[in-house]
């Protein structure tokens, strides 16, 4: 495939000499690096350049750390953290410092692109020849305006993964809105966590990510977040892993995990768990600090006489028990914990009683104590009721909005658009036939009620024609013909759908583009981005290019903007006004004047000098079960019940729900859906997780501290140094336990062939006797068959192949660890 | 002068090689050239297994098995620059007998068989003598050091990032990333290591940093009956590298 040597107008063929790059270098010769004679004396210190500093964030996951880039003579050459970022406090991990590659990429898309071959798939050339912008923007924009003229603007979808902030992402619910589509945009939350959110509104009412105050805690019992490989924000938690491991008391860690890894392995305590089935431990802890008499009696509330008890198997009288922060746990223990036993908890995780006793003891006695979890538990079948067991143990410990605990993130105070999309909508904008459509992937419906998104969904709904058939959509950030499960669907289903990909990098799903528009990499982009939850407090910080683009390509936004200022009618009106993400981003800064940063960040121009706007503290505070908001010099105002409910606990009861106020009023879904009793849905329970696949052995797919998103596949430097579990560079390998590879007659170092109902990948193993011998273990990186020269064709295979499109039916979040293989030697 | 050294306190250090990249870009060395690099073990089987790291970066020694092997003098202890050992790439020629000498395994010789294909010394060729030239190189170097990228057919190192180090102010005790005025010296491995397992400062000053923690915390100096005396110490558990055992094969 030639792509990667796109033919280069002379226009571009200038602009890629002048600055540099793979092909810069290598074209303009001895002239290509300035500043180096080729004297052997002038190897003697050098004086370098003047060095320009510009505030980033890398791009390389969710976390947002801030970065400094440091320039000279116009090359990009070193990444370091931000000491005046929050989260990066100066460090990075070991992702970050690779930043340059991305830039410097030798793969990059070196500017808009069209389709020549009309026949797709993996082995097809897409013939991609060089177009002007112009060109590009007006083929797409034609395209669109067609097809709203036919009254079928619903069969444009918008698909986006990581979204930063208002100048990319938060520029689609206008769009959509004015445009006249569901389907902008499609997010990819259900193919990464939407677990751990939906657990928490079903109980706590919040449909987001907790924030947490690590600093302050004293005991960490970890289920299956790679607290030290890859949970958000990684770089931060070790800063913190270092604090709390060494602070006065030592804050202690038990990690829960179905496989060993860096976690596990720097934990006080590692348990290895049977996939699925962290909710029966976490219902066994409960049980343990209820009959143990361990509980917070300031959060949850106590007996009301004080001779009672919970005791194992036995009900408690209704009204014996008084409430305060909690709703149901009367319910809860009669009709589902008084039997979740330690010794019965055992023979579903294979996780000793002794243990699990144990750990309930010291999470009981241990003050601040949190319980935190992610993709791990919830990535099953059972997953939202998984993680609500495990959050429940942060109510019964009473860490939700207290010091050393967790609690939600508020919002960064922007400044408004300089026009409302309201006022731009026309006649079909209001009230088209579009408005009869549902998403084509489904979410919201009653196919899947309590989902935001359902992006792996939309493909094979595609294929189907059910809702409809897409006839455009367009990529941002994410690459589902390669990370749904089940790809290989995805192949198939954008056969005749026209695609236009926006990644500055040859992507699978750029290669059944029909025309590419190609983002700017990180380091060239002014682009905002709030943070994920964190510690509570807001912040919102920006990316400043360091360089000029290097290549002919477009912001994300602007391609955005372009194309909207191209659509017919007061649409185009309303993208003229907003003219630029630069002018988005001025106008958004706007509310920053009111609002100074704690660092002095108070306008554009200042946000873009210290690269991030930030203001402390968190405004809400538990303290011994009573809440307080922060009155500017303390948390001095006590709040009422009504006044949590509306802005701390969200539930329909206003408390934390052992019984969930909103899986009760979806009953009957649940009932014909996971097959519990409508009457008991809403309690949080052991539910058996559904494994997929048809194999024996469980396959689990972990991010290892060097995945980049999207991008590590081919990065040299991270391909060498992916953390190697079991040894070796070069690659990750499938880790095996030696008696489970000996019993296939599987030697160490051993080509094997993986196979689950829906395909086979092939990898070389390596004996882990680290690991559980039912449960197979590859790291989730290579297998692409595109996205540049390293990542292409590399082993192991893709384990996405061999995971079925089997989601949690809550939250809707792709059940990615829930498949069954079987593997034997190739 | 001083005498810098490093600590790396293993109880913090959560082997995610950061240290290793962060070294890797600002030195611009090739992969699998990791001047420094962290080493993974694992002992014991399921359910009660362990897993260990052990990051490792040129220990610069006081009595370096390396300067005494090197025919050519190209490699030095330069006590000048606080005590680093450097090689002089104009001198050196390559005869790899400081990699056989050396008893920590942290010299590199890149002009082979690349690690990884494609080759990046022919995705970025070098026009002027190096053994490649990436469009990101850090526009510091130095050859009478091994400071840049090398030419071929020579020894490379750690150098404690004597680029950035030499700039401290005279006097500089600690070379702490979190005093502002010297985050800039600080060598690349100790700036970026997030949860501040790694120190650099002067063991020469029996009140610096480096020296407290070591007094504190019991340190270590890796291998030491090789009586190499690293200026390299260890703090905490695991700073030891289990006995080589050959990977059982069926």
């Amino acid at each position: 495939m030639n792509v990667f040597q796109t033919l280069m107008s002379r226009r571009r063929f200038l602009k890629t000499s002048a600055a540099a790059g793979a092909t810069g270098a290598a074209v303009a010769g001895a002239g290509g690096l300035t500043g180096f004679a080729p004297a052997r004396q002038a190897h003697a210190q050098a004086s370098r350049g003047q060095t320009v500093v510009t505030k980033n964030i890398c791009a390389q996951c969710p976390a947002r750390c801030g970065i400094d880039v440091y320039t000279t003579n116009g090359r990009v050459h070193a990444i370091y953290g931000d000491t005046g970022n929050p989260i990066a406090n100066g460090k990075l991990c070991p992702k970050g410092h690779l930043g340059t590659y991305f830039l410097y990429d030798a793969d990059r898309f070196k500017g808009p692109m069209k389709r020549t071959n009309p026949r797709k798939g993996r082995n097809e050339d897409p013939g991609f020849v060089p177009i002007s912008w112009d060109e590009a923007l007006d083929t797409v924009a034609a395209r669109l305006n067609d097809l709203r003229d036919r009254g079928e603007s619903h069969r444009f979808a918008h698909f986006y993964g990581r979204g930063w902030g208002a100048s990319d992402a938060g520029l689609y619910g206008d769009w959509g809105k004015l445009y006249g589509t569901p389907n902008s945009a499609i997010g990819h939350a259900s193919m990464c966590a939407e677990g751990s959110k939906r657990a928490k509104q079903m109980t706590d009412g919040n449909d987001s990510y907790n924030s947490y105050d690590y600093r302050n805690t004293n005991y960490i019992l970890n289920f299956g977040a790679s607290f030290l490989e890859a949970f958000r924000p990684y770089n931060y938690l070790m800063q913190v892993w270092g604090h709390m491991r060494s602070k006065s008391p030592k804050t202690r860690v038990t990690t829960i995990d179905v496989r060993m890894n860096p976690t596990m392995a720097a934990s006080d305590r590692a348990l290895y768990i049977k996939p699925g089935t962290d909710g029966a431990m976490a219902l066994a802890i409960a049980h343990v600090l209820l009959t143990e008499g361990l509980w917070d009696r300031e959060f949850v509330g106590d007996f009301r006489e004080p001779d009672m008890r919970f005791r194992t198997g036995q009900r408690i009288p209704p009204f014996s028990f008084d409430e305060k922060w909690v709703h149901g746990l009367t319910e809860w223990w009669n009709e589902e914990l008084k039997d979740r036993t330690p010794e019965w908890a055992e023979s579903v995780t294979t996780i000793s009683a002794r243990d699990i006793v144990r750990v309930a003891r010291e999470f009981g006695t241990t003050r601040p104590a949190m319980a935190i979890m992610e993709r791990g538990p919830t990535a099953h079948t059972n997953g939202t009721y998984n993680g609500m067991a495990i959050h429940a143990l942060n109510a019964l410990v009473g860490c939700l909005f207290a010091e050393g605990g967790m609690f939600y993130q508020m919002g960064t105070p922007y400044g408004g658009l300089p026009v409302n999309a309201d006022d731009y909508l026309d006649e079909w904008a209001k009230d088209g036939d579009w408005k009869k459509h549902p998403r084509i992937d489904k979410a919201r419906t009653p196919e899947w009620p309590m989902t935001s998104h359902m992006m792996q969904e939309a493909g094979p709904n595609h294929l189907k024609g059910d809702p409809y058939k897409l006839d455009t959509a367009m990529f941002f950030y994410t690459n589902p013909i390669w990370t749904a499960p089940n790809p290989q669907v995805w192949e198939e289903a954008l056969k005749d759908v026209f695609v236009i990909d926006t990644s500055p990098f040859p992507g699978e799903t750029a290669m059944y583009a029909d025309i590419v528009l190609p983002d700017h990499t990180y380091l060239e982009r002014l682009q905002d981005s709030p943070t994920y939850p964190f510690e509570g407090w807001p912040m919102a910080a920006i990316r400043v290019p360091a360089v000029d683009p290097i290549y002919d390509t477009k912001h994300f936004g602007d391609t955005l903007i372009e194309i909207g200022k191209r659509i017919k009618g007061p649409m185009g009106e309303y993208y003229k006004a907003i003219d630029n993400v630069e002018n988005v981003l001025r106008h958004r800064a706007k509310g920053f004047e009111a609002n100074p940063g704690d660092n002095g960040v108070n306008s554009f121009e200042t946000w873009k000098e210290k690269g991030v706007w930030f203001k402390k503290p968190y405004h809400w505070r538990q303290f011994r079960g009573e809440f307080f908001e922060w009155d500017g010099r303390g948390y001095n105002t006590p709040m009422t019940p009504e006044d949590v409910k509306a802005k701390l606990i969200k539930t329909p009861s206003g408390k934390f729900e052992f019984k969930s106020g909103r899986l009760e009023q979806n009953a009957a879904y649940i009932e014909r859906e996971v097959g519990i009793p409508a009457a008991r849905a809403g309690l949080i329970q052991w539910v058996e997780p559904k494994h997929s696949g048809e194999g024996d052995l469980y396959f689990v797919t972990p991010k290892t501290p060097l995945h980049a998103e999207g991008r590590s596949g081919n990065i040299p430097h991270a391909i060498a140094n992916q953390q190697p579990i079991v040894g070796g560079r070069n690659t990750v390998y499938l880790e095996i336990h030696p008696d489970t590879a000996r019993a296939r007659n599987i030697r160490n170092g051993d080509k094997v062939r993986i196979k689950s109902n829906l395909g086979t990948i092939e990898a070389y193993c390596r004996y882990m006797p680290a690991h559980r011998p039912d449960t197979l273990v590859m790291p989730m990186e290579h297998g692409h068959w595109a996205q540049g020269r390293w990542a292409q064709g590399r082993l192991p295979g893709h384990s996405g192949e061999l995971t079925a499109n089997v989601s949690d039916p809550i939250s809707g979040l792709a059940c990615y660890y829930t498949g069954k293989v079987t593997v034997e030697r190739a | 002068m001083a005498k810098w050294g490093m600590v790396i306190d293993l109880d913090k250090c959560t082997g995610c090689q950061a240290c290793t990249t962060a070294c890797a870009m600002e030195n611009n060395t090739l992969p699998g050239e990791s001047w420094q690099d962290v080493l993974y073990y694992h002992e014991g089987t399921y359910p009660s297994a362990q897993m260990k790291w052990l990051p490792r970066p040129c220990m610069q020694c006081e009595n370096p098995s390396c300067v005494h092997v090197c025919p050519t003098r190209a490699t030095y202890k330069d006590m000048d620059a606080g005590g680093i050992v450097f090689v002089d790439w104009d001198k050196c020629i390559g005869c790899k007998y400081c990699m056989i000498a050396c008893p920590y395994g942290v010299r590199f010789y890149a002009d082979e068989k690349p690690l990884l294909e494609p080759d990046l010394r022919e995705i970025f060729p070098s026009s002027n003598g190096q053994l490649w030239s990436p469009p990101y190189q850090n526009p510091e170097q130095d050859w009478k050091r091994g400071i840049g990228i090398q030419p071929p057919g020579v020894v490379s190192k750690c150098t404690f990032c004597y680029h950035k180090v030499s700039k401290a102010p005279a006097g500089t005790v600690d070379l702490d990333e979190d005093i502002a005025e010297v985050k800039e010296y600080v060598p690349a491995c100790v700036r970026t290591c997030p949860p501040k397992a790694r120190f650099f400062g002067d063991l020469d000053q029996p009140t610096s940093q480096v020296n407290q923690l070591i007094g504190d915390k019991h340190g270590v100096r890796l291998k030491d009956h090789t009586g190499n005396k690293p200026q390299v110490y260890y703090l905490g558990a695991g700073a030891g590298v289990p006995a080589f055992e050959p990977k059982p094969r069926s």
